[in-house]
C-alpha cells in the first residue's frame, strides 16, 4: 500500500480518495432522496384532512432546540476532524464523544415531539399533511439514529486501533454524513417548520 | 488548547448561527409570504454552501471537480423533482 504523506491520513492512499469520493456520490443521491420527500410535503401540506395544520401542531421551542443542538454538533465534528487532522487521538474523541451527545439530545427532543403531536391528535395515519411530515422527520430522525450507532462504533476502533489511514478515513467519511444530516435539518427547519409557522 | 479551534469553523460556526437567527425573522416579524420564502431560500442555501466549503471540505483534493459536479447533480436532479412536482400537482391548478 502506498503512503502518502503529504496529504492528511484520510486522503493517504488511493483506496482512501477512492472511498470519499465514492461516499460524496451517496450524498448526491441522498439529495435526490430527500428531494423527492420535500416535493411530496410541498404537495401535500395542505392536505390536512379535517386534523391539526402546521401552524396548529408546530411549536417554535423544541426545534429551536433541535436546530441549535444540530448546527452545534456540526461544529464540534468538524473540531474532531480537525484534531485528528493534528494528531490529537484525545482531543477527537472528546468531540466525536460531545458530537454523538448532542445528536442524542436532537433524537431526544424530536421524540418528545413526535409524541406531543400524536397527543394532539396527528398521527402519520391523519392526513395527507401528517403522513409526509412524520415520512419526512422520520427518514431525517432515522439517519441522525443510524449515525449515532455509526459514530459510536468509530470512536471504539480509533480507541483501540489509534489513528491509522483506515481509521482515520472512516473518521472523515463519518463526519461528511454528519454535516450532510445537518444540512437537510437547515432545509427541514426552514421549509417544513419556519414556513409552516409563518 | 487554542489550536483545537481554528478560526475559520469557529467563524463559521458563528456565521451558521447567524444565518438561523435571520431565518428566524420570519416567525418573530410580520412578514408577507413573498418576503418570507425569499429570506428563507436564501439563508437556507447559504447555510448549505457554508457546511459544504467549510466544514465539509469539498475542495480540498484532486477530485474537487468531481465532487462539486455530483453535488451540483444532486442538487439539480432534486430541484428538478421538487419544482416538476409543485408545477403539475399544484401551480398547474391555479
Amino acid at each position: 500500500m502506498k503512503i502518502d504523506n503529504s496529504l492528511p491520513l484520510e486522503y493517504s492512499t488511493e483506496e482512501n480518495q477512492l472511498k470519499v469520493l465514492g461516499f460524496w456520490i451517496f450524498l448526491g443521491a441522498e439529495v435526490m432522496l430527500f428531494g423527492t420527500l420535500f416535493a411530496t410535503f410541498f404537495t401535500l401540506v395542505h392536505r390536512t384532512a379535517g386534523g391539526p395544520t402546521g401552524a396548529e401542531l408546530f411549536e417554535i421551542t423544541p426545534v429551536l432546540i433541535e436546530t441549535f443542538l444540530l448546527l452545534a454538533s456540526s461544529f464540534t465534528i468538524g473540531l474532531g476532524i480537525h484534531a485528528m487532522r493534528l494528531g490529537r487521538k484525545n482531543a477527537m474523541l472528546a468531540f466525536f464523544g460531545i458530537t454523538l451527545l448532542l445528536g442524542l439530545g436532537f433524537l431526544g427532543v424530536e421524540i418528545f415531539d413526535f409524541v406531543q403531536y400524536v397527543h394532539e391528535g396527528a398521527t402519520i395515519q391523519t392526513s395527507g399533511f401528517t403522513s409526509i411530515l412524520f415520512s419526512t422527520l422520520g427518514t431525517h430522525g432515522a439517519h441522525v439514529s443510524v449515525g449515532f450507532f455509526w459514530g459510536l462504533f468509530i470512536m471504539l476502533q480509533v480507541k483501540k486501533r489509534g489513528l491509522t489511514p483506515q481509521n482515520a478515513n472512516k473518521a472523515f467519511i463519518f463526519s461528511l454524513y454528519w454535516h450532510f444530516l445537518d444540512v437537510v435539518w437547515i432545509f427541514i427547519f426552514s421549509f417544513i417548520y419556519l414556513k409552516g409557522m409563518m | 488548547m487554542k489550536e483545537l479551534f481554528p478560526a475559520k469553523q469557529v467563524m463559521g460556526f458563528v456565521f451558521s448561527l447567524i444565518l438561523t437567527i435571520v431565518a428566524l425573522l420570519v416567525y418573530y416579524t410580520d412578514m408577507s409570504f413573498t418576503a418570507g420564502m425569499t429570506v428563507l431560500l436564501i439563508t437556507a442555501f447559504i447555510q448549505a454552501g457554508l457546511q459544504l466549503i467549510v466544514f465539509m471540505h469539498a475542495g480540498e483534493t484532486k477530485d474537487k471537480g468531481a465532487i462539486y459536479t455530483n453535488i451540483y447533480y444532486g442538487v439539480f436532479m432534486a430541484l428538478i423533482t421538487i419544482l416538476g412536482t409543485l408545477l403539475c400537482m399544484i401551480w398547474g391548478y391555479v
